[in-house]
């Protein structure tokens, strides 16, 4: 569903992503681990198109995505979640999430019906809210939500374009254990025939909803296996204890 | 995200009220008077949307007004083309050059897309100041009316004209307001809130912003084909920057991102434009003083300010344990 073959990004002489190649089956659920700076959320960049590659290309759904833009992959079913929310702020969560349906249904650009008034992108809307459990707070403006509440709302975000991929950059990000174990369950609950690619760095949600385990450290891949080999790895413990240097 | 709530029809229904009594009730100055803020309320409401709703500040909206003017001025005047035929034209004319200024400007934010406004606004101006088959700085007189004698209404009576201008008005705030409470008014803002995530969601958003510049470049050149209706004549001084100045501080002043707010605020200049000129020659002087006490007490204008207490008082508070709801709701 998702293929990187050698993919590289250099800022001057800096190695940013060196050498990446995944292979992402459809319906996986696909953890990218590694400290800060390994390279995580750069490679996430590359995958959406919000940076072009120094070398390399990535394929979605067997197409050659590389050359297209940010939108053109959105609109071809790559969908994200950002590490910093990256919401619409002043608008509500219902306004926030119509925008995402609405775009991804080719409603954006109505001139004769309201998109916020429009029973199918209501009820895709109410389905997502259900979905991250923010149908209560649907009405409220996201400035006046809780910081978990947003984070949630991130998520809704991207999965409201009914992605193929879903890339979640670490969705745990700041919230505490309860809000935790609630993407745990939203993210045992989303549809086995959605490819889920996840930054993440609490451990334990990171392998128990793996499939496949790829760490990353200093841009390159370290490791690559399933979450038992991950557990039973000194390598990535060591890199987890921060003992492990690049050679 | 835009509503068009009980309080801005109501204010939309007295401003168009108040216009229609004051043409009927005053003479030739007086309903000059009317068609100069019929044109401007429509200029205004057409900069509100990009600029207000859709974040862009444009400093060419006087030379998109001037297009308008032009177009209507040139087809009527130079060729002798029925006035029906130059209107539609005219205000595609407005729509196309939006269009481009939109399309050329929408990957620029900020200051630089102001300062490209500004550059389109000037090239714009110059190039017909110094043309002569445009006039010149002599600019283009003669200009024809519209002819609605098919319907028993002579356009060439003051009264008349006034209050067709006020109805030309009224419809482009009907028509705004029903674009922005559209799928693409909605995204609109969305653009205006955060492009990047627009863009990440799947939106080509330059093609979005160039279409609602077009938009609003037609609302723009509707306002021109008025204002060289009134007077029959056309001038490049109508497109310098200051006109699109003159327009921006009309849309602050009476609510930026509000649609009602510029048409009160497009009023409220000409009426006290006129008032403060006869009582002194710096009446520029207490109009800036206005606008600073504007921008500094609130920032939301006169009608933003009045909505944001209506709407404050109606609003019931911030339901707190909605929010702790839901949060324990994951637990």
């Amino acid at each position: 569903m998702l293929e990187t073959t050698g993919l590289i990004k250099n800022f001057g002489q800096i190695k940013v992503t060196q050498n990446v190649s995944l292979k992402v089956e459809k319906g996986e659920r696909r953890v990218i681990l590694g400290p800060n700076g390994a390279g995580k959320t750069t490679l996430f960049n590359l995958l959406v198109g919000e940076l072009r590659p120094s070398a390399g290309s990535i394929k979605l759904a067997g197409k050659d995505v590389t050359p297209l833009p940010v939108n053109v992959r959105g609109r071809l079913g790559l969908g994200r979640s950002y590490q910093k929310n990256n919401l619409f702020n002043e608008l509500t969560l219902r306004e926030n999430l119509t925008l995402a349906v609405a775009t991804a249904r080719g409603a954006a650009g109505w001139l004769r019906r309201d998109t916020l008034a429009d029973g199918g992108i209501r009820e895709t809307v109410e389905d997502v809210a259900a979905q991250v459990a923010l149908t209560g707070l649907l009405d409220h403006p996201v400035n006046a939500v809780s910081y978990g509440a947003r984070r949630q709302l991130e998520v809704g975000l991207a999965l409201a374009t009914r992605p193929l991929v879903l890339l979640m950059d670490e969705p745990t990000s700041g919230v505490g254990p309860e809000m935790i174990r609630a993407f745990h369950d939203l993210l045992k609950s989303l549809p086995r025939d959605l490819t889920v690619v996840i930054i993440e760095h609490d451990m334990d949600l990171a392998l128990d909803v793996a499939d496949q385990v790829t760490v990353l450290n200093h841009g390159e891949v370290v490791f690559d296996g399933t979450p038992s080999e991950a557990r039973g790895s000194s390598l990535v413990n060591d890199i987890y204890l921060g003992t492990w240097a690049h050679a | 995200m835009f509503r068009q709530t009980a309080i801005k029809t109501i204010t939309m229904g007295l401003l168009v009220a108040l216009l229609v009594v004051y043409a009927m009730r005053s003479g030739f100055y007086g309903r000059e008077l009317v068609i100069e803020a019929s044109a401007l309320i429509i200029l205004a409401v057409s900069l509100d949307i990009v600029a207000g709703y859709g974040g862009m500040i444009s400093l060419c909206h006087g030379a998109i007004f001037g297009i308008g003017a032009y177009v209507f001025a040139v087809m009527t005047t130079t060729y002798g083309i029925d006035p029906w035929i130059a209107l539609p034209a005219s205000i595609l004319g407005g729509a196309v050059f939006g269009w481009l200024v939109g399309a050329i400007t929408s990957r620029t934010k900020g200051i630089f897309f102001i300062m490209a406004t500004l550059a389109f606004g000037q090239m714009v101006h110059v190039f017909t100041f110094e043309n002569r088959w445009l006039g010149g700085d002599d600019g283009l007189s003669g200009v024809t009316r519209l002819n609605l004698s098919a319907i028993g209404v002579d356009l060439d009576n003051s009264l008349n004209f006034a209050l067709f201008s006020i109805a030309l008005a009224s419809i482009s705030y009907v028509l705004a307001a029903l674009v922005l409470r559209s799928g693409f008014g909605r995204t609109l803002v969305g653009i205006r809130s955060n492009e990047l995530r627009m863009r990440a969601l799947g939106l080509t958003v330059w093609k979005h912003k160039a279409a609602a510049f077009a938009f609003s470049g037609a609302l723009a050149g509707l306002a021109g084909t008025i204002a060289a209706q009134q007077t029959m004549f056309v001038s490049p001084t109508m497109m310098n920057w200051m006109t699109s100045g003159e327009v921006l501080v009309m849309v602050i002043l009476g609510g930026l991102g509000t649609l009602v707010g510029p048409a009160v605020g497009a009023v409220l200049v000409v009426f006290l434009e006129h008032q403060l000129s006869g009582f002194t020659r710096h009446w520029h002087l207490i109009m800036g003083l206005v606008l600073i006490a504007v921008v500094v007490l609130g920032n939301r204008g006169f009608y933003g300010q009045i909505e944001h207490w209506l709407t404050r008082r109606r609003k019931p508070p911030q339901d707190a344990s909605a929010v702790e709801k839901s949060e324990s709701s994951h637990a």
